[in-house]
């Protein structure tokens, strides 16, 4: 480069400038929306194509909420896996979990809200303790001042709408006397 | 160890709200560092360890550490990466450089911290998505929870537990900003009353905003080197004497060992203090700068490292133990709830704050009298990790 600059004067074309636009210009788009692709959303994609666990979501779409206890040791995991992290077994089954708990802990999210739950703020989310385990989770129908901690739960399960073309489901809870 | 390891200096960028691309401020805290040590530059970085949680999601760009390089003008000869460990990233950068350095693999490297994080008003539901996703997105992130919900259940169970009240958790966040009020680059300089705090929106109750660390754009970078070279560049670098980490095996909701406290830090800074020969922390440590991403959190951090029993944080910052003139200074830089929170560059703002009090180059409003001992600490992701370094003013 160096060299080449050393030889370059004011007659070289390549460093002509012409004001009356010797430049080609053209004007390229790029689409100003885009469908939210799954895979940017916060679901997982829960068809077996896509994940080992995806007995868990069957069962929640039959309204079981289950996860995975280690036929090998007896331990129950939860999330759901396929390998044991006690003891390495991957001879793994599924069992159901109680669709009633407690509120351990909870809050209200009422801004600094993620991508896609904006439209929905507020919105509680929970420690909620099932007993063998405690998982977080939405609470619906429900405001924070109205919450104390022990207070009962009970499962829900929602229909994920849009962002996928597989049907998707996914677990909430109600506070307990409003479930259907 | 092999051999000693210090951190001679370091530099930062303006933190805030920037008219700056991620580019520019990785340039901005690297001219800074370099400014800062004259005797070391570019041609005498060997290792280069760059601290950057979400590049991918906040400027779309991986492989983010040779950009780095190229753009520092860095010819790395011995060893170049970038971690990932959410919040505590630039804390894992610098203790990969100790490691290598204390190993003989190099004796000088640059370790920078870099963050962009606003990307306007319209982007912050994208922002604030990518902040869920540290936590098991499958399972927790889900839930639309973010951080504050997710601290704010922390400070619920410490009230519960412990009786630790919503006038606690004011008066360490209107410590940690009045702190701030004498850091030139911090995000937040104003002082803030404690009744300000409680009128504040409530982001996730009990959190206010004020109880809320920032979205934030930062770089910050610190020259580590080995004990030979370091002391060619400085009589009064600071030591890295202790570094210890900690999981518990658990990261989802269930998998978490406590909702009132955090073993893990207890177990990375008692892993620390026994490298570094202290025994009793609240003693010994004059300077440190924790994680206080929300207010609660530094409230459990003082238990957990040991400056007070387990439930009695509330009373420690209520007593005034925590403040300049206590009996540790916590954040006198002003913390993440006063210079804000540019994830990948925190933990190296926090080890060169140290530094500058051992050096006695902070503002003189806010340096520590006659501080030798010091701490860093960062919690990550569901707090499932924390990191803890110590850093003093002789290698002991
Ligand atoms: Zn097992």
């Amino acid at each position: 480069m160096t060299d080449q600059q050393d030889t370059t004067d004011s007659t070289d074309p390549g460093r002509s400038s012409d004001a009356n636009g010797s430049v080609p210009r053209e004007t390229v788009s790029i689409p100003s929306e885009i469908e939210l692709p799954d895979l940017l959303d916060f679901y997982e994609r829960q068809t077996p194509e896509h994940t080992q666990i995806a007995e868990f979501y069957e069962n929640l779409d039959d309204g079981r909420l289950t996860t995975t206890r280690c036929t090998d040791c007896g331990e129950i995991h939860f999330p759901p896996r396929i390998v044991c992290p006690e003891c390495m077994a991957d001879d793994l089954e599924y069992v159901d979990l109680p669709h009633k708990g407690e509120l351990f802990a909870f809050s209200e999210s009422r801004g600094g809200t993620p991508l896609g739950y904006h439209d929905t703020s507020p919105f509680v989310v929970a420690v909620v303790d099932l007993g063998e385990i405690k998982l977080s989770a939405r609470i619906d129908d429900a405001r924070y001042d109205d919450l104390e901690i022990g207070d009962p739960v009970s499962l829900k399960i929602v229909d994920i709408e849009g962002g996928s073309a597989s049907e998707r489901v996914f677990y909430r809870f109600v506070p307990k006397g409003d479930t259907q | 160890m092999t051999r000693n390891v210090a951190i001679v200096g370091g530099g930062t960028s303006d933190w805030g709200d920037r008219d700056a691309s991620w580019k520019d401020l990785a340039q901005e805290g690297g001219k800074a560092t370099f400014d800062a040590v004259p005797d070391i530059g570019p041609e005498d970085i060997e290792g280069l360890f760059v601290g950057a949680v979400q590049p991918e999601r906040f400027a779309n760009q991986t492989h983010v550490a040779p950009m780095v390089a190229e753009l520092l003008g860095i010819d790395v000869t011995e060893m170049i990466a970038r971690t990932e460990l959410a919040c505590a990233s630039g804390q894992a950068a610098l203790r990969y450089a100790w490691l290598a350095i204390a190993a003989g693999q190099l004796d000088t490297a640059l370790v920078l911290g870099v963050e962009k994080m606003n990307l306007g008003r319209e982007h912050m539901p994208e922002v604030q998505s990518s902040m869920a996703n540290v936590l098991d997105r499958e399972f927790d992130g889900v839930n639309g929870l973010a951080a504050p919900p997710f601290f704010a259940w922390y400070a619920q169970r410490h009230m519960h537990e412990y009786g630790t009240t919503r006038e606690q958790l004011s008066k360490v966040a209107a410590k940690n900003k009045t702190n701030a009020s004498r850091t030139d680059f911090a995000q937040f300089q104003s002082t803030v009353e404690e009744d300000e705090i409680t009128e504040s929106p409530e982001i996730a109750p009990p959190l206010h905003l004020y109880d809320c660390s920032g979205i934030t754009d930062g770089a910050t970078g610190v020259i580590v080197m080995s004990e030979e070279k370091a002391r060619e560049v400085t009589d009064t670098p600071a030591w890295i004497t202790g570094s210890g980490q900690s999981s518990m095996a658990g990261n989802s909701i269930n998998n978490l060992p406590s909702f009132d406290g955090w073993p893990q830090a207890r177990e990375a800074s008692q892993n620390a203090y026994e490298q570094a020969g202290i025994e009793d922390p609240l003693s010994e440590i004059d300077v440190a700068e924790v994680h206080d991403c929300f207010s609660i959190s530094e409230i459990i951090e003082y238990e957990e490292l040991g400056f007070c029993e387990r439930g009695e944080g509330g009373q420690f910052i209520e007593d005034g133990r925590s403040h300049l003139d206590g009996d540790v200074a916590v954040n006198p830089r002003g913390g993440l709830l006063g210079c804000g929170h540019p994830l990948g560059a925190t933990g190296v703002s926090q080890a060169l704050e140290i530094t500058q009090q051992f050096q006695g180059t902070v503002s003189s409003d806010r340096q520590v009298e006659d501080a030798t001992t010091g701490l860093i600490h960062n919690l990550s992701g569901s707090a499932s990790v924390h990191s803890v370094m110590t850093l003093g003013r002789d290698p002991q």
